[in-house]
């Protein structure tokens, strides 16, 4: 068995993907400018309000993580996105279909997939670490 | 140029191909990994200016490439659930369909069951096997003991050649 000759990219892919990278420190600065002046000038208070939402998610993370454990309703995101999806009708999601070999999918793998498809952390009401690079 | 340009076409230079061939061997599609090594540089490039060299740049660059692709694979597990699959079921279907495969069935039938391992002894095992990493850096890149990783590799290792004796019917 080989290790990397099982492998293969298209021809000359490797210099097109060097010049494609090379190029995002243009394409990142083109992007910053072309924010328009009023979003620009909106930003201080946009980060207020992102910091308000912050303390707020934080604080009701730590009353929950701080409460008496309370009678599991079973009420969790996966309950919210199957309501969301089919707010009249059964569940559309089987949380019993979502395990897989390291146990059943967990709310932060559905966060993470949610916030990566551009729902705000406002709408979870959740926020998300900050990783430390 | 700026600085933190000629750094960052450093990086790309020395790094890109490493990085796509780690990233290849999670996603197992030429396709996701294209699109995420870009990913992967759009937040090293970001990230830069934070780079303090405490850390060697080769750890730094591979420590973001592996929590990228995590975070990748984990959308690609919930994905997979909507669409009422599972994602070692997705990954078959890649690996089987992927235009860019030249190995032979014993190269498939490991890649399938890499795909299988569990997310940390995964990433352990193609750190070691398919980029031949020393222990050592891994200790680094994952934040984990090197007996711990030592560990996780011997299992992967073992849950590997177990499926690969079913597969081919070697047995014990």
């Amino acid at each position: 068995m080989s290790k990397r000759t099982d492998i293969s990219t298209p021809e000359g892919y490797f210099d097109s993907l060097q010049s494609r990278l090379a190029d995002i420190p243009r394409r990142e600065e083109e992007r910053a400018s072309a924010a328009p002046k009023g979003i620009r000038r909106l930003a201080p208070y946009a980060a207020f309000a992102a910091s308000i939402a912050v303390a707020v998610v934080l604080g009701n993370f730590i009353l929950r993580s701080t409460a008496v454990p309370q009678e599991d309703d079973g009420w969790t995101y996966l309950s919210y996105l199957s309501q969301a999806l089919d707010p009249d009708g059964a569940a559309l999601v089987d949380e019993a279909a979502w395990e897989d070999e390291e146990g059943i999918l967990s709310e932060e793998d559905i966060i993470n997939y949610l916030l990566a498809d551009g729902i705000s952390v406002e709408h979870l009401n959740y926020v998300n670490y900050e990783e430390g690079y | 140029m700026e600085n933190a340009e000629i750094v960052f076409n450093e990086i790309v230079k020395e790094y890109s191909e490493r990085v796509y061939w780690h990233v290849r061997r999670f996603v197992n599609s030429h396709e996701d990994a294209d699109d995420l090594v870009q990913d992967i540089f759009l937040k090293i490039w970001t990230a830069l200016p934070s780079f303090r060299g405490e850390a060697q740049l080769f750890t730094w660059v591979y420590r973001i490439a592996t929590n990228e692709t995590l975070n990748w694979l984990r959308r690609e597990k919930v994905r997979a659930a909507l669409r009422f699959t599972s994602v070692d079921a997705e990954m078959e279907k890649r690996i089987d369909n992927d235009p860019f495969f030249d190995g032979d069935a014993a190269d498939r039938a490991l890649s399938k069951a890499v795909a299988k391992l569990p997310e940390k002894q995964r990433q352990v095992f193609i750190l070691r096997y398919y980029d031949e990493i020393p222990y050592e850096e891994m200790s680094s890149i994952l934040g984990t003991s090197v007996g711990a990783l030592k560990a996780s590799y011997h299992i992967a290792q073992e849950k590997v050649k177990a499926s690969l004796g079913k597969e081919f019917d070697m047995g014990d």
